[in-house]
């Protein structure tokens, strides 16, 4: 019968999702108290620097990314999602969000080193000489970025896990009325 | 020769003295910053306000109210009392209030020349620049690509023109450049300023200098604090320092060679007025900063220049202690906008 190896299953997915939730839960609130911290740290700098010093005013309108999002496929065929520093790729690895990010010289199959002046660090948006409050802000948001990709994959993870047991739920239920 | 700053004083600049004065009794007090820190919105912040000298200077707000339009319109405030001292003073007064513009005269030189590497408009920055330091030929600014064109072009006939003649070199304006720039052209004005109160004599260079001294000093140990990891290198820093401060010559040059934290306090200590200082900051995240220890110094001088009478410092006390009180209420408001009541009594009261 069919039935408990599927009840089996439901039982093993349903664990597996509800650590999974757990996991994005607490992913969750480490996101939410780095962003804090984050924005807190750029009221300090504020402080420090004067109002407008730590402003809109001191980025451009159009920026370059520092990071970006890629994602993949793994062997159980979900999909996963990381975040990667522009800086550190080789230059055969350029996805499409960076069409503007690197110039190749070519499509070498050898890595080369930097054909392309690296990103400028935000920081320096802010001069030189900045207090270490705008440092911590930057290392917040920078840890927050990497909780979100996990966040991200966990969520399709949770979704998938949802429409599988939603499935075996289907399965049983045809299987039940049968064996009754 | 007699001293006699009580006699000749009040002839020119008595009536704007006791201005400031009277200025000086209406800032904030402990149990207005009480209330302040107890409000759970910003719309309460402002209705607390009303009830001090600040009056209804939000009644024409549109909502949503947020803490850059407080801090812009507190500026405006203190910058139409601080107009109105210079349109009545006389000199040598006026020389003292031009020199005290001056300084936010190179912040918003700076912050146009940021803002033009970032290639935003022009009026954007300008409706942003603080109201103390304008100029005529501020629109202007952003057209120059090195120092010596921005003096040439632009700069040569304000009153920062004296300060550019260490500054002047044919390096492009990168960011690396113009902090160099800032902290250059900050450094010549310091010292000219305290050149000039020196120069004064009398109560004036008696409180001022020590407040200059102070400034001096603070701005040498912000700038090695704040480029230990950085790419400026220790001879470029060394430039940076001011000299009319205590530090120099011997704590400026063991400074420059300082490469962390530790070493700086122990060039600190040194000195009987910096060593308490560097005993109260707290370590890492829990403890206040140098910058809070700083603050607190220069309040703590500010309010004891109102104790003599007959001198210029009162002015620069006041204008002082006021941007002191600005930023307190700009970090309370900001921690109740972020609900992040943690470290809200961290402002420092007058």
């Amino acid at each position: 019968m069919a039935a408990p190896g599927l009840r089996a299953q439901m039982d093993s997915l349903l664990l597996q999702l509800l650590r999974d939730l757990e996991e994005l839960e607490a992913k969750r609130a480490a996101l939410n108290a780095r962003v804090e911290e984050g924005w807190f740290s750029l009221s300090k700098a504020r402080y420090a620097m004067g109002a407008k010093s730590v402003g809109p005013l001191q980025y451009a309108s159009r920026m370059e990314p520092q990071v970006c999002v890629y994602t993949s496929e793994a062997q159980d065929g979900l999909q996963k999602v990381w975040v990667v520093r522009a800086s550190a790729q080789t230059p055969e690895e350029v996805g499409p969000c960076e069409a503007a990010l690197r110039r190749r010289k070519g499509l070498s199959r050898t890595p080369e080193p930097e054909s392309s002046p690296a990103p400028r660090d935000p920081l320096n948006w802010f001069g030189i000489l900045v207090p270490h409050s705008l440092r911590h802000a930057q290392a917040s948001f920078r840890e927050g970025l990497q909780l979100a990709a996990d966040m991200a994959s966990l969520q399709i993870r949770i979704d998938w896990g949802r429409s599988q047991l939603g499935g075996l739920q289907e399965k049983l239920k045809q299987l039940e009325p049968q064996s009754a | 020769m007699l001293e006699g700053a009580e006699f000749y004083f009040n002839v020119d600049h008595g009536y704007l003295e006791g201005l400031v004065r009277g200025c000086k009794a209406s800032l904030l007090t402990q149990q207005d910053y009480i209330n302040l820190v107890q409000c759970e919105t910003l719309e309460d912040v402002k209705i607390h306000l009303q009830t001090t000298d600040y009056g209804n200077f939000l009644a024409n707000e549109t909502n949503p109210l947020t803490v850059s339009k407080i801090d812009m319109e507190m500026r405006k405030k203190l910058c139409r009392e601080f107009e109105y001292f210079r349109n009545h003073s006389l000199e040598p007064l006026s020389t003292f209030f031009t020199y005290m513009t001056c300084s936010y005269m190179i912040d918003n030189v700076i912050l146009l020349m940021n803002g033009a590497l970032q290639k935003k408009s022009v009026k954007e920055i300008l409706a942003k620049c603080h109201p103390l330091g304008r100029f005529t030929e501020m629109e202007a600014v952003n057209i120059a690509e090195t120092p010596s064109d921005l003096f040439n072009a632009v700069l040569v006939e304000t009153p920062l023109a004296p300060f550019f003649q260490d500054c002047m070199s044919e390096n492009t304006l990168d960011e690396l450049n113009i902090e160099l720039l800032r902290n250059k052209l900050y450094k010549s004005y310091l010292e000219a300023f305290y050149k000039f109160c020196k120069n004064h004599g009398d109560v004036t260079a008696e409180i001022m200098c020590p407040i200059l001294e102070f400034e001096a000093d603070r701005r040498a140990f912000i700038i090695t604090l704040n480029s230990f990891g950085t790419e400026l290198s220790k001879d470029d820093r060394e430039t940076l320092y001011p000299t009319c401060g205590k530090l120099y010559p011997e704590g400026l040059r063991l400074l420059a060679q300082a490469e962390d934290f530790d070493q700086m306090r122990r060039v600190a200590e040194h000195y009987g007025v910096y060593k308490p200082l560097f005993e109260a900051v707290g370590d890492g995240s829990g403890g206040k900063t140098l910058e809070d220890v700083f603050y607190e110094h220069e309040v703590q001088m500010n309010v004891l220049a109102f104790n003599r009478q007959f001198h210029y410092g009162v002015f620069y006390a006041y204008t002082k202690l006021k941007e002191q009180e600005m930023r307190n209420i700009v970090w309370i408001a900001e921690c109740i906008s972020q609900r992040h009541r943690t470290k809200i009594n961290s402002y420092i009261p007058i």
